[in-house]
């Protein structure tokens, strides 16, 4: 039996106070029995390779993107011989249907899985990632996920996770974006007990822009995890990162988010916004917004609001005869479900709102 | 409109940055040790119990690690900072016309006594490690408000009052310099204002650290109690020298059922300065803190005044603004602390970076699990006058509760084209539209500072704004 140490991951970009417990998370690490089984449905357009991307010349830059979990996280992936599947699109195309990788973890297993997303300029690709498991299931898995996209090349990634109370899971993304590429994100975290994710995405590219949008519903001990940086290098490059969520129980939840305006970046406009509603008296938020200049022409703004429910709205709808309990439900299942409505596949958006609902009936 | 910019000087210290002869009467040796510390101790004339914490406050000094996480301070060497100095004067007079020549000219070009006649209640002067000169104004004192200096107090009646509260706010095992602090504090103020008592006119501490290569490590403790209002202004400046300064200060408030203590503070050391200063409030029920800083001098700066809102009701206001030059890394802000119902905080906060200049606003607002009902609002606006300065935003907030309500807002931009192209309209030249705008953005403190006060800190900045030309 192999010993346990701890993986730190998330690591802000700038650290604070140590006694905040704020700066990185760490997660238990024991070892993987290899990879998860992922069904995968691959459109026309799309080709799959799979590469030990670190031993690869023409991979290098994918191999040594920086990532949300940064490179304690990156280095099990060589260590352990992981082979990235790699999906490319060639210049132009834009495959009518979205690449699909289902991952339905196996309870009591340890899996580590590497994509990554090669995009020729003027393409375009929607991937669904959709992490599951039973809901009693545990285990701990890691996933990482690399981009690198060609000018004017569009990804649109979508990754639900829904996987078990007694599961870890650690969720990763890095990606760098070339002139006028584009990234739009939606992550829907629906159930899970420790999820760790987040990006580091280069917006390198002149006019380079990076849309997320974030939304979260925790339950009983459910803790989330979140380290996303926007790394802006490119002249008017934009971002815009929105999070929403809700906390029951005695879930918690941490957000790191951080906008690098870095010198040469002129014109590039960063915005991050965050809006998380407490349920229960158990719940612990927190919350780290980051913006990092060193660029005179760029504008930088986050804006937060955490708390109940706004007093005047919740006597609105008492006066309709709504109960409290009823009107936070409404109120967490119209987060998750205003961002399923961005994700740009129908099935899979049905899916996601039969889910949602489903969880609301019980 | 013109793509040239104006040029933004540097805020002019000549004021400040005058050199007296260091005519001390005694100093110790540069570095840190337990001789060092006991010959300090033996100096001061410090009661056993005293003597002990200094010397625990040592051990523990060498036992905590240096921060890695702000500004780099491999500048400051303690083995070549002269830790006490004490100025060729009486101990401590009460009688302006006492105060030795040299170092009564050092505080009349600063403005001191001109501003004790009119409008302070009582001033305060410290001359590097030792307090020179203090005064409390009849009406003050016929009150029963209480200013000495600390070590007075330390040995008279009111001995008893600094033991149970001196560094019980800030203990030494807080953080290294605040360790450091423990060990070799010298000088400093103790007020202490009676229950119900409304201090009209404000009392005045100014530090003055005029020799080169020494630290100040003052200590200040203010208690205000049930219902009592006190305003208290700490100013602060050094001649500028080319080896490194160090001031490790310590302020610990104590603010009562009820009252209110204003505490601001004008903070324009010299450019060779370290400036570890450690800042904590307690607040009882329904009191209020409300904390005033400009940050305007210092090579490095690590300051954030933490207020804890112990009592339900408590209320904590934070208005700052830090203007981080050439050669400066100003790494400023505030914590935030609810520990007990329906208590709020209230955080309003500039930055200007310019000519290299680093510029951090670091926050922390942590609601307890008991502090239902709390609220904070916290808004800070940073100004990048061009692409050679830094300037980062790193605010925390940890809610644990579900009954709070929490707004965060943060905006990190240059001088706005439109409003600079309204202000033309409007007849102002293009180099007027952006000093005033410059002006203006800094102009939340401005506001809240008494009007000699405001004056100065104004002229500090818009002169220098306004000194523009492109």
């Amino acid at each position: 039996m192999s010993e346990t140490e701890q993986i730190r991951l998330n690591r802000l970009p700038a650290i604070t106070w140590y006694w905040l417990n704020m700066n990185e998370t760490a997660v238990p690490y024991s070892g993987t029995d290899g990879e998860a089984a992922a069904e995968v449905k691959i459109p026309s357009g799309v080709s799959e390779s799979r590469e030990k991307i670190e031993a690869k010349e023409e991979y290098r830059d994918l191999a040594e993107q920086p990532t949300g979990a940064g490179k304690h996280f990156s280095q099990l992936f060589e260590e352990n011989g992981i082979r990235t599947r790699i999906f490319t699109t060639a210049a132009g195309a834009k495959p009518g249907a979205a690449l699909k990788i289902r991952i339905p973890f196996e309870s009591g297993r340890k899996t580590l899985n590497s994509f990554a997303f090669d995009l020729g300029r003027d393409s375009e690709l929607t991937v669904i990632m959709d992490f599951t498991s039973d809901p009693e299931a545990s285990g701990e898995a890691g996933v990482r996920t690399l981009f690198r996209l060609g000018e004017n090349a569009v990804l649109k990634l979508v990754q639900i996770t829904r996987t078990g109370s007694g599961f870890t899971l650690v969720n990763d993304i890095g990606g760098h974006e070339s002139d006028s590429a584009r990234t739009e994100v939606v992550q829907l975290n629906l159930d899970g007990g420790k999820v760790c994710q987040g990006y580091q995405i280069d917006l390198a590219g002149y006019k380079s822009s990076l849309k997320t949008d974030i939304a979260y519903r925790l339950k009983d001990s459910e803790h989330l995890d979140m380290n996303y940086f926007a790394n802006h290098t490119g002249k008017k490059s934009e971002c815009e990162i929105n999070v929403t969520g809700v906390l029951r129980d005695t879930s918690s939840k941490i957000l790191r988010a951080t906008i690098d305006l870095k010198k040469g970046a002129k014109g590039a406009v960063g915005n991050e916004k965050e809006d998380v509603l407490l349920m229960d008296e158990g719940v612990r938020n927190q919350t780290i917004p980051l913006i990092l200049c060193t660029e005179e022409d760029v504008e930088g703004n986050h804006g937060a609001t955490i708390g109940r429910l706004d007093e005047s709205l919740m006597f609105y709808l008492e006066s309709r005869g709504l109960d409290r309990e009823e009107i936070y439900e409404m109120m967490a299942a119209a987060r998750i479900a205003a961002a399923a409505a961005l994700i740009p596949d129908e099935e899979t958006r049905s899916e996601v709102e039969q889910y949602i609902g489903a969880g609301s009936e019980e | 409109m013109g793509k040239d910019k104006p040029i933004v000087k540097d805020i002019d210290r000549s004021m400040y940055d005058f050199v007296k002869k260091e005519d001390d009467a005694y100093r110790t040796e540069e570095g840190l040790t337990p001789e060092i510390v006991l010959e300090i101790s033996k100096e001061k004339n410090d009661p056993e119990w005293m003597r002990d914490f200094r010397l625990h406050s040592l051990e523990e000094y060498n036992r905590l690690k240096v921060p890695d996480w702000g500004p780099s301070i491999d500048g400051l060497d303690m083995d070549n900072i002269v830790t006490y100095v004490r100025p060729n004067a009486k101990r401590m007079v009460k009688d302006w016309n006492d105060v030795p020549e040299d170092i009564k000219d050092t505080f009349e070009r600063l403005g001191i006594p001109q501003a004790e006649r009119k409008s302070l209640a009582g001033v305060g002067a410290q001359y590097d490690s030792e307090l020179v000169y203090h005064n409390v104004k009849d009406e003050a004192a016929e009150q029963g408000v209480v200013y000495t200096d600390i070590e007075s107090a330390l040995r008279g009646p009111y001995a008893d009052m600094i033991r149970s509260h001196f560094m019980k706010l800030v203990p030494p095992t807080d953080h290294k310099f605040a360790a450091l602090h423990g060990a070799v504090w010298s000088g400093g103020s103790f007020v202490y204002v009676p229950k119900g008592v409304h201090l009209d006119f404000p009392l005045q501490s100014y530090f003055r650290l005029n020799a080169k290569g020494a630290g100040q490590f003052e200590h200040t403790l203010i208690i205000v109690d049930e219902g009592a209002y006190l305003h208290f202004i700490e100013g602060c400046s050094a001649p500028k020298y080319n080896v490194a300064n160090l001031h490790a200060g310590c302020v610990e408030l104590y603010v009562g059922k009820n009252a209110t203590l204003r505490y601001s503070t004008i903070e324009n050391w010299s450019k060779n300065m370290y400036n570890l200063n450690t800042k904590r409030a307690v607040v009882d029920e329904g009191g209020k803190i409300e904390w005033i800083s400009g940050s305007f001098g210092s090579h490095v700066s690590y300051l954030y005044p933490m207020s804890i809102l112990k009592g339900r009701g408590a209320r904590a206001e934070f208005t700052g603004v830090t203007f981080a030059g050439h050669g400066q890394n100003l790494d400023t802000g505030c914590k935030m602390v609810h520990s007990a119902p329906d208590t709020s905080s209230y955080v309003s906060t500039r930055s200007i970076s310019k000519d290299g200049g680093i510029s951090t606003f670091r926050s922390s607002v942590v609601i307890n699990k008991q502090a239902k009902n709390s609220k904070s609002s916290v808004s800070c606006q940073s100004l990048m006058l061009d692409d050679i300065s830094r300037s980062d935003t790193i605010p925390a907030m940890d809610i644990r509760t579900a009954d709070a309500d929490v707004g965060h807002e943060a905006k990190i931009g240059r001088i706005s084209d439109d409003a600079v192209f309204y202000l033309m309209s409007r007849g102002l030249s293009e180099e007027d539209a952006r000093a005033l705008i410059v002006s203006g953005f800094a102009d939340n403190v401005g506001k809240e500072l008494p009007l000699e006060y405001a004056v100065e800190m104004n002229n500090l900045i818009r002169l220098e704004m306004k000194g523009a030309n492109g």
